[in-house]
């Protein structure tokens, strides 16, 4: 260690969300409102204690329509808060909790609450099918100029290559790499507010149209409608929470070109994030309960999986054949809400850490892994990465 | 040829010898006036040492498929679908990778390494975009893909 290790001066107390499906008829600041004052009861604190707000993304970020929802300011005003620090950003939100957890353990805020509101969902069914970047802009700006142009006009066109090349890498395949979403979705099935619970076999998958070679529809997240809020509070505080979280370690680091076509090995992602992590912690691959590493697509959670070490480089095709290693009786039950791939595209890291916080307190219901102790948390990968461990009070 | 459905790009400072070349059929990357590095995309300045004496410089020569993907999704109505998109790297030329459309083979028998030939293709905007043809299977092949 030997870094000020500031995550531990902070807890994350409370976790909640708006109603989630693939359509709800409400608008972004309402589901977002809803998700704060669950979150906020959650943590056995009133909105009052509030005073400290992020969003993510901030300043109307929008890439692909329903991106962004819940303005800050809009939040402030409908919630009559004084707050004492803001954050709205893409750039550097490796965590959902990351930049709050800076702010509480240097006293700038005691409880920051900070959510994640996406209308996907809605955004998608207006557009056809799954919405396109370019529908919201006339120009393909920075780095989507050189993808836009050639009518690459989905993150999925971008991230496909990283499968391809790991798939060409390694020799793993997709009979393999099918029992990702297929387990989770046994898992979204124990979870009363996934968005897809009916099974999925490896059949079905297999036979499943293709989006973006290698990536073929069960590969590709959710479009959702729906709100995830997180209160992170003070440690000092934690007498007077209902059932707070510790942050045992995070990190996010970019040890390469941070962009989605020039990021150099392909094969292998979020290495340099996992590694400064373990470096915060004591604790080792083996000692984690649960993983809720991020899934936005099947190939996200195949980096994890290697550059968290839960297996090695290459392996992950062999580590989750079968599907009983990651399912909730495995050595690493994994995506216990179902993920992204079947829980709904919450985006960001939001429901991964909602559904860690709820496993530590043994809240989780009919999915609970037993004796849930330790938990990683990952987000995104390639570029802006971030890992955590998060550990019962 | 009819141009390739997509949105067009915001041409920038750091850009706008890229987007001319293109229109002209060549590719062009910064070269870094100091130490002689290549890079793209351009930034203006060099990523090896930092200098702000960049030039534009003609790739030439065959490219490899560093990776490449098939989309079949039709994002927009008029987008034809397959088609293939290629991260192209030259072993002349390091520290370029280029993305572009890849062309002259059926896109489902592309492969990782196979070897390119640099070229455009009338793209939305009335912008030329990187369209490589594929001429040539690389040593790996056969590999799972």
């Amino acid at each position: 260690m030997g870094v000020d290790d500031f995550e531990r001066k902070v807890v994350i107390s409370g976790v909640g969300q708006s109603a989630i499906g693939r359509q709800v008829p409400r608008s972004g600041l309402q589901l977002t409102l809803d998700a704060i004052t669950a979150a906020v009861a959650d943590a056995g604190l009133v909105l009052d204690d509030i005073d400290g707000l992020a969003m993510f993304p901030g300043g109307g970020a929008a890439n692909l329509p329903g991106y962004a929802n819940g303005y800050l300011y809009e939040v402030q005003d409908a919630l009559g808060l004084t707050t004492r620090w803001r954050q709205g950003q893409v750039e550097g939100m490796s965590l959902p909790f990351y930049g709050p957890a800076q702010a509480v353990a240097t006293g700038q805020a005691r409880h920051a609450v900070v959510w994640r509101t996406v209308k996907e969902g809605s955004a998608a069914r207006g557009a056809g099918g799954r919405p396109a970047y370019g529908s919201t802009k006339p120009l393909a700006e920075g780095p989507m100029a050189w993808w836009l142009p050639l009518g690459a006009l989905s993150p999925v066109c971008h991230v496909a290559p990283y499968a391809t090349r790991y798939m060409h890498e390694y020799g793993v395949t997709r009979e393999q790499l099918a029992w990702i979403p297929v387990t989770q979705r046994a898992h979204a099935a124990l979870n009363p507010d996934a968005v897809y619970r009916t099974p999925l076999t490896v059949d079905e998958y297999l036979t499943s149209r293709m989006i973006s070679s290698p990536i073929c529809l069960y590969d590709c997240d959710v479009p959702a409608d729906g709100s995830t809020a997180i209160v992170v509070s003070a440690m000092g505080t934690a007498p007077d929470l209902r059932a707070p979280v510790r942050i045992e370690a995070m990190a996010g680091v970019i040890d390469d070109r941070p962009s989605w076509d020039q990021w150099r090995d392909m094969g292998r992602v979020g290495y340099a994030t996992a590694a400064a992590m373990w470096q915060r912690t004591d604790l080792r691959p083996a000692d984690v309960d649960v993983a809720q590493i991020y899934d936005g697509f099947t190939i996200e959670a195949v980096w994890w999986l290697e550059a968290m070490g839960f297996c090695g480089t290459g392996e992950a095709g062999d580590f989750v054949e079968g599907g009983e290693r990651i399912s909730l009786g495995g050595d690493l039950p994994m995506n216990t809400w179902g993920g992204q791939l079947s829980g709904g595209r919450l985006h960001a890291g939001f429901g991964h850490t909602a559904e860690a916080v709820r496993q530590l307190r043994g809240e989780a219901g009919d999915r609970q892994v037993d004796h849930a102790e330790v938990a990683a948390v990952t987000n995104v990968g390639g570029f802006e990465a971030g890992a955590a461990i998060l550990t019962r009070f | 040829m009819d141009a390739v459905e997509g949105i067009p790009p915001a041409v920038t400072e750091e850009t706008e010898a890229f987007w001319a070349a293109a229109a002209e059929g060549r590719l062009v990357v910064e070269r870094c006036d100091d130490c002689g590095a290549e890079s793209f995309p351009p930034r203006g300045m060099c990523r090896s040492c930092r200098s702000r004496s960049l030039s534009p410089a003609e790739v030439t020569g065959r490219g490899r498929v560093y990776s490449y993907t098939v989309n079949y999704q039709r994002w927009t109505p008029d987008l034809e679908v397959p088609f293939a998109i290629g991260l192209v790297e030259f072993p002349a030329h390091p520290g370029v990778r280029v993305v572009g459309r890849l062309r002259g083979r059926d896109p489902e028998d592309v492969r990782v390494d196979d070897e390119v030939e640099i070229g455009f293709e009338p793209g939305p905007g009335g912008y030329a975009i990187p369209s490589f043809t594929v001429v040539g299977r690389g040593q790996a092949a056969g590999q799972a893909g």
